[in-house]
């Protein structure tokens, strides 16, 4: 077995194995070894690339598990394991951990800083899918010291980054073909953000609407495999139990969903505030001399454990802290302060190049303003269905359609992290509020807006997806074509095309298969003296290809130069001409859209 | 298929390139020994954070036995940080809120736990008693119900009667005792004929519900099986005084020892009960001349409180024709035949249902006319009521 397995023209990937086993079958372990390669090795590419994101699921799902275990241990071991540290250890913790994370950053782990997602990006658009696997350790090491000491970040980025650096290297090593090593990065960032999460579909939305921009059925598959099976085996590890407990509400009436409405611009207003200042103050930090990169986390650290001296619930990853808020533990004072100070210290953390999420802290933000929006409703309007708590659920998702401009992703996610379904057309209305607001205010959502700050040009999910997408109803001529019955004779159809325009005559063959003849050739056998010559004795070309009205121009494109023209046909009826396209119809209608 | 015999090697100082299948298997290797680890570190992790959890909810829970509600609510919390669904830690933490004052904050943990237990009698009880103490009495009813309904680990009888008893007794303090009422008697109903305790705290809540039968009924129950029991000697003497058995009551009274005779809101009903049987002229024991001397006694007395009343509201008695009941009752008593000398009526026993009546009708008029009686007055003026004469 010393050659490598090749794919063939058909995609079917051809290995050796089975006939070297069958040529030394002594043994009954090679003989099952050489059965179980020759299953697997002749599988297509597509259904092998299925098998391997459950492989990377599970092998994401247990990096996660690790992972979290390690952010806890460390936390207990630095800062103690009661969610009130003493003093000393509040400020020390975050400080001293700083000043290792900014050293293993810089000396060992150098791409561990920066978003895990537009990474995965950057994997699938530039790098050819490639993740080095020490960025995987390397995140592993610096979010496990600085999210368990105290600094305000997430670890869900990390995880989805963990993943897809665990996929790529699979991709790489099994010699998958480029375009499925390509995208194999997103299937494990899937994997990784969803056991992070403990929400499958979230992670799977995120990722096709964040990371791929599309919902590309060659990849949905894949990415939805791997989320089951790391969120099956983080399950198994961790537990079943959604991330919170939001006591049970109901919406008794439509007006009650005004309630929600206020949330969404408060929502959209803090999101806007954060958005505006991590876009300032970015560059600004990022042009500092290099040296004070060896002291930024170390700072970060300090500030946010001298908030922690009063307020230690925002230190941390504060999943804790969103529970008690959505349980009414605190006054709608204490929920704005918490509010504030939880975007201070996550701005700190991220500003400085800790490594760690944004996911986490956003969650927070928008519970405790969610949690506080909901409290002062309540004051005023006692009559008000909900609790603080389903306020603050309600603002989680606002908050993170608002910040990371993913709406969808966020009306899944309050879902899936509650267990509770009850709360979706609170979180539908107030999401979008914060989304229209946050993009009407910051052109540029945030990932796309870190990476061009680091000098990247990723795709832009957002402007992909409010794309026009031209339909071959935009080019199409409708009177352009002229349908000969079998029976017409020569003569008669030159006079009905006098005075009109039409290059072509189609005749119907049978339903859905059209030939023409061009008025030229007409003319021609009319000249020749074929003049009683009927349409069914002529030579037709085609069949042609047909497109129907609702199809986009792309995809017409595809035979629109090979043919003077397209027939259009109906949907409902293939022997009904609708109209036709050209090629040159088709270029015009695209010149008319002006690029983004 | 040796080690060898899997690789290729491509250029010197390039990377190695495995086949597929020595790739895969080094996966699933890799991935058994992940799996391994994983679930010896996990068992690791979830034996340390049980252990923190533990300590934390003990810690808690001493807290919260001294009387620390602030130290108990921050151990609760961190035990709920390393098991938040620890259903157990939520609810003591829940109580911990409650106890502190929060029970805005406590309720919603209990909801929650209600939703994923609806039959749950502790978190129902505990959600009964957030909102007895918020007076949200509808809100109350529905969760003590849901207590007195629910399931119990231990001793669920003894329990359903436990928060039936306390519903009963919130309703009797808010003052719904058109609610209280059949929540007593269940409770009476399910009251084992032989537990004295719970049949006296039935009897007591009989009592402050006015059932004075069933109440005086609960209380005999008890004086069967200790008749020197004094509570209930207490409680079947109210329930017959209001059942107007005075001498049922003054029975019950007697028997009590002289200090809880003495006890203040007893000694009066006592006395008056005293009165009553002294002035009383219908007793089978009593002699003629005795019965006409306490008829003369009784409208003496009446005849002294009406002119006493008529005084203090300023109106004359001799008005004719009587116009107030007050001058109708005093010119009936002048037109008794017989006189009004207990030797008269002695005489001619036949008077003394008319004589009494005067007297009563004479009572219920000042009554009327000037309030509630006192003394002898009161103890006549109840008299006449226990024999059906009621004021117009």
């Amino acid at each position: 077995m010393t050659e490598p397995t090749a794919v063939t023209s058909r995609g079917v990937i051809q290995s050796t194995a089975n006939e070297s086993a069958n040529s030394t079958s002594t043994s009954g372990i090679r003989a099952m070894w050489a059965s179980w390669t020759n299953r697997v090795f002749t599988m297509r590419e597509d259904r092998f690339f299925l098998f391997l994101a459950v492989l990377i699921g599970i092998l994401s799902g247990l990096a996660v598990v690790c992972f979290r275990i390690a952010i806890e241990w460390t936390q207990i071991e630095l800062l103690g394991s009661s969610i009130s540290p003493t003093f000393p250890r509040v400020v020390l913790a975050p400080t001293l951990a700083g000043i290792a994370v900014a050293l293993l950053v810089i000396y060992a782990f150098p791409r561990a800083r920066g978003s895990g997602v537009n990474q995965t990006k950057s994997a699938v658009y530039v790098s050819n899918g490639y993740i080095p696997f020490n960025t995987v350790v390397g995140k592993f090491i610096t979010c496990a010291l600085a999210i368990g000491s105290g600094q305000s970040l997430g670890p869900e980025d990390p995880s989805l980054q963990m993943g897809a650096g665990i996929a790529s290297l699979l991709g790489r090593r099994l010699r998958l073909s480029q375009e499925k090593v390509r995208l194999i990065a997103p299937v494990g960032a899937a994997a990784g953000l969803a056991a992070a999460f403990n929400a499958p579909i979230s992670a799977v939305l995120f990722v096709l609407e964040e990371v791929i921009g599309t919902w590309s059925a060659g990849v949905l598959g894949a990415i939805v495999l791997a989320a089951i099976s790391s969120v099956v085996t983080m399950r198994a590890f961790l537990g079943p139990e959604s991330m919170f407990r939001v006591p049970p509400f109901r919406v008794a009436k439509p007006a009650d969903l005004l309630a929600y409405v206020a949330l969404g611009v408060v929502g959209g207003l803090a999101s806007l505030v954060f958005l505006k200042w991590l876009a300032y103050a970015r560059p600004r930090m990022q042009s500092l001399p290099r040296w004070t990169q060896h002291f930024q986390p170390a700072a970060a650290g300090l500030l946010i454990g001298i908030i922690g001296i009063r307020l230690p619930q925002v230190m941390g990853a504060g999943y804790p802290i969103i529970d008690q808020a959505m349980h009414g533990q605190f006054t709608w004072k204490l929920l704005l302060v918490l509010a504030a100070l939880k975007i201070l210290a996550t701005g700190f953390s991220f500003l400085s190049g800790t490594p760690g999420g944004m996911f986490a802290p956003s969650l927070f933000i928008g519970a405790m303003l969610g949690g506080a929006v909901g409290a002062i409703e309540q004051h005023f309007f006692p009559a008000l269905p909900g609790t603080v708590g389903t306020f603050a659920l309600v603002g989680m998702g606002t908050f993170f359609a608002g910040f990371l401009r993913v709406p969808i992703t966020s009306v899944f996610m309050v879902i899936e992290v509650s267990g509770n379904y009850t709360a979706i057309l609170p979180v539908m209305i107030s999401s979008l509020i914060a989304y229209g607001i946050s993009r009407s205010y910051v052109k540029v959502p945030l990932f796309d807006l870190l990476a061009r700050q680091d000098g990247l040009v990723l795709p832009s999910v957002e402007e992909r997806r409010e794309q026009l997408i031209l339909t071959v109803e935009d080019a199409m001529r409708v009177d352009a074509a002229s349908i000969l019955e079998p029976g017409d004779k020569v003569t008669e159809v030159i006079k009905r095309l006098e005075g009109k325009e039409n290059l072509l005559c189609f005749l119907r063959a049978r339903p859905g298969e059209w030939n023409f003849i061009e008025r030229s050739e007409l003319q021609r056998l009319a000249a020749d003296g074929s003049q009683t010559h009927t349409a069914a004795e002529l030579q037709f070309k085609g069949p042609l290809p047909f497109v129907f009205r609702d199809m986009s121009l792309e995809e017409a494109l595809h035979w629109a130069g090979d043919w003077p023209a397209l027939p259009v046909l109906s949907r409902a009826d293939l022997s009904k001409l609708e109209g036709l396209v050209t090629l040159e119809d088709i270029l015009k209608a695209f010149r008319k859209v002006p690029v983004a | 298929m040796s080690s060898s015999a899997n690789t290729v090697a491509v250029g010197k100082k390039g990377p190695r390139i495995y086949s597929r299948e020595a790739v895969l298997l080094g996966c699933i290797i890799f991935l058994v020994l992940f799996v391994l680890f994983t679930a010896t570190v996990s068992r690791m992790y979830h034996k340390s954070i049980h252990v923190l959890a533990d300590n934390w909810f003990d810690e808690g829970e001493a807290s919260f036995r001294a009387g620390d509600i602030k130290s108990a609510l921050t151990d609760y919390r961190n035990a709920l940080v390393y098991s938040p669904d620890n259903a157990k830690f939520q609810f003591h933490l829940a109580q911990a809120l409650a106890a502190a004052g929060r029970g805005d904050e406590g309720r919603s943990y209990l909801l929650n736990l209600l939703s994923e237990s609806p039959g749950s009698g502790d978190v129902n009880l505990a959600l009964a008693r957030i909102a007895a103490h918020k007076v949200l009495t509808s809100d109350a009813l529905r969760y003590y119900h849901g207590a007195i309904y629910g399931e119990w680990d231990n001793d669920p009888i003894a329990m359903h009667w436990q928060v039936r008893r306390e519903l009963a007794e919130y309703l009797l303090d808010r003052g719904l005792q058109r609610q209280a009422v059949p929540e007593i008697i269940a409770l009476a109903d399910s009251t084992p004929a032989n537990d004295t305790e719970q049949l006296r705290v039935v009897g007591n809540l009989l009592l402050k519900a006015k059932l004075w039968t069933r109440a005086l009924e609960v209380f005999r129950t008890i004086l069967s099986a200790n008749a020197n029991d004094e509570d209930a000697l207490l409680g079947a003497a109210t329930s017959a005084f209001n059942l107007n058995q005075y001498s049922a009551a003054l029975d019950y009274f007697d028997r009590q020892p002289e200090k809880d005779r003495n006890a203040p809101g007893v000694a009066e009903m006592y006395k008056t009960t005293q009165q009553i049987n002294e002035m009383n002229p219908f007793l089978h024991d009593l002699s003629r001349e005795a019965k006409a001397h306490r008829a003369a006694t009784a409208l003496s007395a009446a005849t002294s409180r009406l002119q006493q009343c008529a005084t203090q509201v300023g109106q004359s008695l001799t008005v004719t024709p009587p116009q107030t009941q007050l001058q109708k009752a005093f010119a009936e008593s002048k037109e008794l035949s017989g006189g009004e000398s207990w030797q008269n009526i002695a005489r001619h026993s036949e008077t003394l249902d008319e004589v009494m009546g005067h007297a009563f009708e004479m009572e219920n008029a000042s009554a009327a006319a000037c309030g509630e009686p006192e003394g002898t007055d009161r103890a006549l003026w109840l008299l006449g009521r226990s024999r059906g004469v009621s004021a117009q």
